[in-house]
């Protein structure tokens, strides 16, 4: 039985970072239609730019994280002002490519600019330091990184239901003409989506950096796993991306624990065909319609 | 008409003759150059071994050729990325022998990568040194006049290291962390043969694809199995984070490793937990042989990058040093059948790194012997002299 906890728990906590990636994956699909297949290559830039003002510059890690997460936003932004709204005569999937080179474009910067040696990332939490409750062990960096996670899901919550912004994100997700007519600026609307999901990921690579290290590859997986996520729960619904990466968390923990060690990784991808066979609009998204 | 038949006549007769010509004259060789191709994993999960070993052999070549080359022939390599999958070193490989039309293939990382371009490169008969994989996989296979070999097998190595576990450090039952591919298979499969030889027990054995990153799990699984001693068959990151989750979880057991993880990387990776991890050795490692610290102040003078990945920068010179050696024998008139010939000569020869490599007419295993180090402080130190395993090809 502790055992089994301590799978819940290990699952729960990888499942909050999950959810974090595919929270990005969701938040941008919901206004722009675009599946950024960028949002890996963006984190892992954000991540290393926060490494690289802690080392190199010796900023103390909240300013270098703040900081990391404002960079990778304007190049969130920027991609968005400099590539994808020039090419708006590109098809939804022609735009969907332009992400792919985006990706490798920043997978080749981060090559050039720090290497491809693996890192490790200074982080105010200790992986060694160990709480017990009962027989169940919860490091301290994977209990700071749930917090940290649960609080951004209910930040980006409040901010898209609750606030005027986020009013105007749904209006230019359900109709861009009408949205603009009403007064909407629906340039800087894509432009702010862009940035937030942008920095949502950042924020996702640097809680992850310290458990999985630091690469220019680190997030492949990550990333494959919160769009997993994305899909499992809908992907166009916040709370379905939240739930959907907490679920496959421990979907795959337990997985991995009592059938199969060796498929644990397939998993996430069967899970994609399920879904999208059994109820394509994921577990909490509304019932599959083609916007007309 | 007639005319356009004497026409199509002569044509065919030229073709001929170039191609007569052509195959007369060596492939990648110019009066100045030698021209060698590599595919590495310059990017992608394996580019850390990809970056050291492709680096630490341009920088030997420069350092040879700066001397003045190999009888007044200097050496190009040229390098493709091949990003650790088979499928882009099949392209590479393809791309450097039929356009760049190189000389020699050299090295060439990872089990599966090798087992992909393995049939095209013999078919074809270019001059094939080291492939940095499993090298039980020539045991039994044909027609290897142009494969030259000084790597070690990961099945003599997981069986040598689980003997001199049971043997030496007392352990009775072992859990393996492996790499679901070629690589961790052989190792898993050489600790099988140790295990049986020692009548200890595996207690489980746990593989990880090359992209997992969350190895919580894994740890567990291991601690689950009570195994007294764990052996690692993976990569720099996988191997680090494995033990380090282990720690996190109190799991404590004797620690044993491949080769492929003596990087000092490590250390910094895996902290404190690297600590007093034992492993294998098939060159002096740093610190322990003049030689060897020699080439190493080398390679970074030409270098200074490789200074983060120092085994994998003199496991590249390792792979080559042979090849160079036999260009040097072959002399002026360099033919691919002449270097082959110099090559067998080599009987118990030393290089700057790789020692004893002998091969023969019949022999493209150039060495058959590794030793046992131990981590202890951030240092490795030896525990064993050579330990010698059969000639297998």
């Amino acid at each position: 039985m502790a055992l089994l906890a301590q799978y819940v728990v290990g699952g729960l906590a990888v499942g909050s970072l999950y959810a974090l990636v595919a929270l990005g994956i969701v938040l941008l699909y919901r206004t722009s239609r675009i599946l950024n297949f960028a949002h890996g290559d963006l984190a892992t830039f954000g991540t290393f730019v926060a490494f690289a003002l802690i080392t190199a510059a010796r900023w103390s890690f909240g300013v270098s994280v703040v900081v990391s997460l404002v960079v990778t936003a304007v190049v969130g932004a920027a991609f968005f002002f400099l590539i994808i709204r020039p090419a708006k005569e590109a098809t939804l999937l022609g735009k969907i490519v332009i992400t792919l080179g985006l990706a490798l474009f920043l997978q080749g910067a981060t090559t050039v600019l720090w290497g491809t040696d693996t890192k490790t990332m200074p982080f105010p939490l200790s992986d060694t330091r160990v709480y017990r409750l009962g027989e169940v062990v919860v490091s301290q960096i994977s209990l700071g990184s749930f917090a940290v996670g649960l609080i951004l899901m209910a930040g980006m919550y409040v901010l898209v239901q609750r606030t005027r912004i986020g009013l105007a994100m749904r209006a230019v997700s359900q109709h861009t003409v009408a949205a603009q007519v009403l007064g909407i600026p629906v340039r800087q609307i894509f432009a702010l989506t862009w940035g937030l999901a942008s920095a949502l990921g950042a924020a996702a690579g640097i809680l992850l950096a310290p458990v999985t290290l630091l690469d220019p590859y680190m997030m492949l997986d990550p990333f494959l796993k919160g769009f997993a996520a994305a899909v499992l729960g809908g992907i166009d619904s916040m709370p379905g991306a939240a739930a959907g990466g907490l679920l496959l968390g421990v979907v795959e923990a337990l997985f991995g624990a009592y059938v199969s060690v060796k498929f644990k990784t397939t998993l996430a991808f069967v899970i994609i065909i399920a879904v999208l066979a059994v109820r394509p609009e994921g577990l909490l998204g509304r019932e599959y319609k083609r916007r007309v | 008409m007639k005319l356009a038949r004497i026409g199509v006549f002569a044509t065919v007769l030229v073709l001929v003759a170039t191609a007569t010509v052509a195959q007369t004259q060596e492939r990648g060789i110019t009066d100045t150059e030698i021209v060698i191709g590599s595919s590495q994993p310059l990017s992608g999960p394996a580019a850390f071994w990809g970056q050291g070993v492709g680096g630490g052999m341009a920088a030997y070549l420069q350092w040879i050729n700066d001397q003045g080359g190999i009888n007044g022939r200097k050496i190009r390599l040229v390098l493709r990325d091949d990003s650790y999958l088979p499928p882009r070193a099949v392209a590479n490989v393809r791309e450097l022998v039929e356009r760049e039309r190189i000389f020699a293939l050299v090295s060439l990382i990872g089990s599966a990568n090798t087992f992909a371009v393995r049939d095209y490169v013999i078919e074809n008969q270019v001059l094939w040194i080291t492939p940095t994989a499993d090298a039980n996989m020539w045991a039994g296979f044909r027609n290897k006049k142009y494969l030259f070999v000084t790597y070690p097998g990961y099945v003599d190595e997981g069986r040598i290291l689980t003997s001199y576990a049971a043997k030496n450090e007392g352990a009775k039952s072992f859990a393996v962390f492996y790499q679901n591919d070629l690589y961790g298979q052989k190792g898993l499969l050489g600790i099988k043969r140790g295990i049986a030889e020692t009548k200890t027990k595996l207690a489980v054995a746990v593989p990880y694809e090359v992209t997992d990153r969350d190895l919580s799990g894994h740890a567990l699984k291991l601690r689950q199995s009570g195994a007294d001693a764990v052996i690692l068959y993976a990569t720099p990151t996988q191997g680090a984070l494995i033990v380090r989750e282990m720690a996190k979880i109190g799991y404590s057991p004797k620690l044993f490793s491949s080769f492929t993880l003596a990087d000092p990387i490590m250390f910094q990776l895996a902290g404190d937990a690297w600590n007093g991890i034992i492993l294998t050795a098939y060159y002096p490692v740093p610190g322990s042989d003049p030689k060897v610290d020699a080439m190493l102040e080398t390679l970074l003078k030409i270098n200074p990058q490789l200074r983060a990945s120092p085994f994998n920068a003199l496991a590249g010179v390792s792979f080559i040093e042979p090849f160079i050696e036999g260009l040097r024998r072959a002399g002026r008139n360099v033919t691919r059948d002449g270097v082959v010939q110099a090559m067998e000569s080599l009987r118990n020869w030393n290089g700057d790194v790789i020692r004893g490599v002998t091969f023969g007419a019949d022999r493209r295993q150039g060495i058959n012997k590794i030793y046992i180090i131990k981590s202890e402080n951030r240092q490795y130190r030896k525990l064993t002299d050579w330990i010698e395993y059969p000639v297998g090809f």
